[in-house]
């Protein structure tokens, strides 16, 4: 049980991570699942430790959202798969999510860079 | 539903796509279809687990897994008939008593009464200064009433009645009826406005009579042109001039039909009997409170000019409801507090129950978790499944409960205040649903517990005999509440044995009571008596009958006339609250009654012509009066209070004390202590003396013979027929009926009550064979070791029995405890008996043991018939 509990504190801590890399992601047009999942996994192996499945949960919730929207089509490979793009709404959220990280990390950098360097 | 299902189907259709796609490119990379195929499933991960996180999201969910867990739980249940139905039956009977229970209070002593504004209804009451605290109704003059009409401020309205039982001839025949005289304001303080006519309220229906639904639906058949149609009280013929709503129950509060009539006061403001007879009813001004009002009516009461008894007492106010219903709340709380312990029981049974059945379903449960289910849903399926059983229950026994109501209200409705209103409210229901509720999870969280325990240890189940004291301590708990109901009933068994075996002072055997009643109300008590008189020597002169006598005070008859008068001793010092019991007895008295006579002599025919008025005294009397003193020739006389005229005392002339006979029962208890009480013969008492009027009211013979009861019954009606044809018969029954009747509440207490007992008793059996059987069948394993190495069959059932043996001595002991607090609580309903009685509890814990070692002889011969080789195989 120990380690499932483990897996449920990640998935928490990652699910604003996860939602990010998938809108981020679609900004570059429409994907199906494993599209995602591989091209998260290219940048973050991290998130989806727990497997591909775990994807699925943050996709519905960005449906229900309204941040992606889904439609059914077929693949490189000719097989039918549902595929993901983002909304008007999803795009906004993106950008402003990105202006907020890039704050954010500015602000961390600053903090953890030696004071010694502010100085200059 | 439907449309969760296809979107669940698209999601793993979705998951098969990634998979198969995950698969081709392992593929691609140069692995074996067989390998691609794993690899990629790896990476996916629990495929059921994310299909139920992604429907988590959808919301709804809980609808969908309420569905999910009470399809499942019913289809667990319809494989398991032997367990569910156990389940059903021990939570119906706990929840069916319940409700019951609940139902009565909630409609006898919480629903509102039946008026107008009834919180503002009060009853003001005289009370006795001696006796301060007891709450006993007591009339007030109608002088007093009408100073309290017009001198109070604090009251909206002021209303006095007085009841009285007389025959009504009504289109169905000649019967025994209730009659309520009220006054004017009646009526309209209750605010009540009639169904059909009008009411008694202004001048001009002083003739008119209003009678109650009951008697407009039983006596005249319902009719819609009753108004103005005739009944006749005696032989008054009088017009009905208004019927009443449903549900008017003042002042009784049961549903038998009442007559109502304006009550005749004179110009003095006295009614006919001259005493006090007004029961007050008033309403209180909405701003005033009852203490209030009380100070109000207490300011004009201290000037009022009183009489008699009257000038000693205090007035009180007391709410209607209480009036009404308040005898009634301590026995109701009582019975609340018995199917409250049931209900315990039936629980820990529930608990017990499905601890068993947790344990055999352990193996599913591990495969569950480990297939990915949270502990969180777990408990949620198997309280879904507890609550769904005891919803179940309470449904069943909601339908018990409404039957035992109708049984209730049927069987008592006229006899108790409010019985008739007795029905299963919505609230009732829904406090019987929410308990279900709380029952069904508090039984399945010791279930839960232990399948916590057991999944999060490593230990495998299978391989071990675990064993928790939870059941056990579930078991002894419901033992030490079985305690509680069968000690509670013992002492009622008891009680009951002590009353019949109470020393009744007289013979009841062979004596057949018989109440007449003048038909003509206002009959001229001279007349009446001369008429009395001729019917008791008629009837003593019968074939057959060995003595006839005449008594105001029958015990055990409802028509009794208290007569209760100040008086003192010569050569005594009077001390305020000196006061005896007077009972009219004919000359007879001694012999009829099998009254035992300790000193002196019986009352003879010479006596009428002596001088002096000779008297009988009881000995409670003599312990009162005329302790240490020699009591026969002592002299009595009624004592006059300061400003008393000749008039306000019942006669003047000195009484002489011819014998001294043994206590009697007094009035209809059989437990009641015995009051100092004189016996007079009626023949002696001085002309136009006060009480010679009792014997216009009604007149009660005793008769004593050797006949049949139905015999003698008719050569009785037949002697009336002939002698008195005016006199209507109120009451004929052997007095040995009598004494049985007056049992009757007493009755019906110890059979409900030992009914919860039964039921407890039942309950309690069925746990503990569930518990050891369950325990036999856990510990088949160890049985069978023990036996291969040399155990024998009696020891493996010694095994069983010790287990049960331990159980039951945790439960006794604290039973017992339990049961001598449950004594104390119900004291008051007890006679003869204290609240801990060896006896009692000697007998409570010999049956105890006995059915628990009945309960247990079946798992221990199971236990004994454990093979050896079987579980050596097994292993």
């Amino acid at each position: 049980m120990s380690t499932r509990e483990g897996a449920d504190d990640q998935l928490e801590l990652m699910q604003g991570t996860l939602d990010m890399l998938i809108l981020q992601t679609l900004a570059f047009g429409r994907a199906h699942g494993h599209a995602i999942a591989c091209s998260i996994e290219r940048r973050s192996d991290e998130v989806l430790q727990v497997g591909h499945g775990s994807l699925y949960p943050a996709l519905q919730r960005l449906l229900k959202l309204g941040m992606i929207a889904a439609e059914d089509g077929v693949s490189e490979n000719n097989r039918r798969a549902r595929f993901y793009r983002l909304t008007a709404k999803g795009r906004r959220r993106l950008s402003a999510e990105a202006s907020k990280w890039q704050k954010l990390s500015r602000a961390i950098a600053r903090i953890l860079s030696p004071p010694a360097e502010e100085n200059s | 539903m439907f449309r969760w299902t296809r979107r669940r189907n698209l999601l793993l259709q979705e998951f098969e796509t990634h998979i198969a796609m995950e698969t081709q490119e392992n593929i691609d990379a140069g692995m074996t279809p067989e390998e691609a195929q794993h690899a990629a499933r790896k990476k996916f991960g629990n495929v059921l687990l994310a299909a139920e996180r992604s429907r988590a999201i959808w919301g709804g969910i809980w609808i969908e897994r309420l569905l999910q867990d009470l399809r499942y739980a019913l289809r667990g249940l319809i494989g398991a008939p032997g367990y569910t139905v156990t389940l059903l039956c021990t939570l119906m009977l706990g929840l069916g008593c319940v409700t019951t229970m609940l139902a009565m209070v909630d409609s006898i002593l919480v629903r509102p009464l039946a008026l107008p504004h009834a919180d503002e209804l009060v009853q003001l009451y005289g009370e006795d200064r001696a006796e301060g605290t007891s709450a006993s109704p007591r009339a007030l003059s109608y002088r007093v009433f009408d100073e309290l009409r017009r001198g109070t401020h604090a009251f909206a309205g002021v209303s006095g009645y007085n009841t009285m039982i007389r025959p009504v001839t009504a289109p169905d025949g000649t019967r025994i009826t209730l009659l309520t005289e009220v006054t004017q304001d009646f009526f309209p303080v209750l605010e009540i406005h009639a169904k059909l006519g009008s009411l008694i309220s202004t001048a001009g229906t002083e003739r008119g009579v209003d009678v109650s639904y009951e008697f407009w639906q039983e006596r005249l058949h319902g009719d819609p042109h009753a108004v103005g149609s005739s009944i006749k009280i005696g032989d008054e013929t009088r017009t009905v001039i208004g019927v009443l709503p449903l549900g008017f129950h003042v002042p009784q509060g049961t549903g038998a039909p009442v007559v109502y009539l304006p009550i005749h006061v004179n110009a003095s403001g006295e009614d006919d009997f001259k005493i006090e007879s007004a029961l007050v009813i008033a309403r209180l001004r909405r701003d005033v409170s009852e203490e209030q009002g009380l100070a109000d009516a207490q300011r004009v009461f201290s000037y009022v000019d009183r009489k008699y008894g009257e000038q000693y007492r205090h007035l009180r106010i007391r709410s209607y409801r209480e009036l009404v219903v308040g005898d009634l709340q301590r026995p109701l709380f009582a019975l609340l507090g018995g199917v409250g312990v049931l209900l315990l029981i039936a629980c820990a049974n529930a608990a017990n129950l499905q601890i068993g059945r947790a344990a055999s379903r352990m193996p599913e449960m591990a495969t569950r978790l480990a297939l990915g289910a949270s502990f969180a849903r777990l408990l949620q399926q198997l309280v879904t499944e507890s609550v769904l059983v005891s919803v179940a229950g309470a449904v069943l026994g909601g339908g018990l409960s409404y039957a035992a109501i109708a049984l209730v209200r049927h069987a008592y409705g006229h006899e108790y205040a409010r019985f008739d209103e007795l029905a299963l409210h919505p609230i009732v229901l829904c406090c019987a649903g929410a308990l279900a509720i709380a029952v069904g999870i508090a039984a399945s969280l010791a279930p839960l517990l232990t399948i916590r325990r057991q999944t999060a240890g490593r230990s495998n189940a299978k391989n071990v005999t675990r064993r928790s004291r939870l059941p056990g301590m579930l078991v002894a708990l419901q033992v030490a509440l079985t305690c509680v109901l069968l000690a509670v009933s013992g002492l009622f068994v008891r009680t009951l044995q002590a009353l019949e075996n109470v020393r009744l002072g007289f013979d009841p055997h062979g004596v057949t009571t018989l109440v007449l009643m003048p038909e003509k109300q206002n009959q001229d008590p001279d007349l009446s008596r001369n008429i009395e008189t001729r019917l008791l020597e008629r009837f003593a002169t019968l074939p057959g009958v060995q003595s006839a006598t005449m008594q105001t005070e029958v015990p055990f008859s409802n028509y009794n006339v208290a007569l209760n008068g100040t008086t003192e001793v010569d050569g005594r010092a009077f001390h305020q609250g000196d006061s005896a019991f007077y009972s009219m007895v004919s000359t007879n008295f001694v012999q009829t009654s099998g009254i035992r006579l300790l000193r002196g002599r019986g009352f003879q025919a010479a006596d009428e012509t002596s001088s002096s008025i000779g008297v009988l005294v009881n000995e409670a009397f003599v312990k009162s009066f005329l302790d240490q003193r020699e009591p026969v020739g002592s002299t009595l006389r009624f004592h006059r209070n300061p400003g008393d005229k000749d008039d306000d005392l019942p006669f003047l002339q000195p009484m002489t004390v011819i014998g001294v006979v043994e206590n009697e029962i007094q009035g209809n208890d059989l437990g009641a202590p015995f009051e100092p009480m004189v016996y007079l013969d009626y023949r002696q008492l001085p002309a136009g003396s006060l009480l010679g009027m009792v014997f216009s009211m009604a007149a009660q013979y005793a008769v004593r013979s050797s006949l049949p009861p139905a015999t003698l019954a008719s050569e009785l009606r037949s002697a009336i027929q002939k002698e008195a044809p005016s006199m209507v018969e109120m009451s004929l029954r052997p007095m040995e009926e009598g004494v049985a009747q007056s049992l009757g509440e007493r009755r019906l207490a110890l059979r409900l009550v030992s009914g919860f007992g039964l039921v407890a008793l039942v309950l309690s059996a069925v746990g503990i064979y569930g518990v050891l059987a369950y325990s036999v069948a856990l510990r088949r394993r160890e049985i069978g070791i023990r036996m291969a190495l040399g155990s024998t069959r009696s020891k493996a059932a010694g095994l069983v029995m010790q287990q049960a043996g331990i159980m039951a001595l945790l439960g006794l002991a604290p039973g017992v405890a339990a049961a001598w607090a449950a004594g104390a609580a119900v004291r008051s309903f007890l006679y003869g008996v204290k609240a801990f009685d060896p006896l009692t509890a000697g007998a409570v814990g010999g049956t105890m043991l006995l059915v628990i070692a009945a309960a247990a002889a079946f798992p221990a011969m199971r236990a004994a018939q454990v093979n050896p080789v079987e579980t050596l195989r097994a292993e």
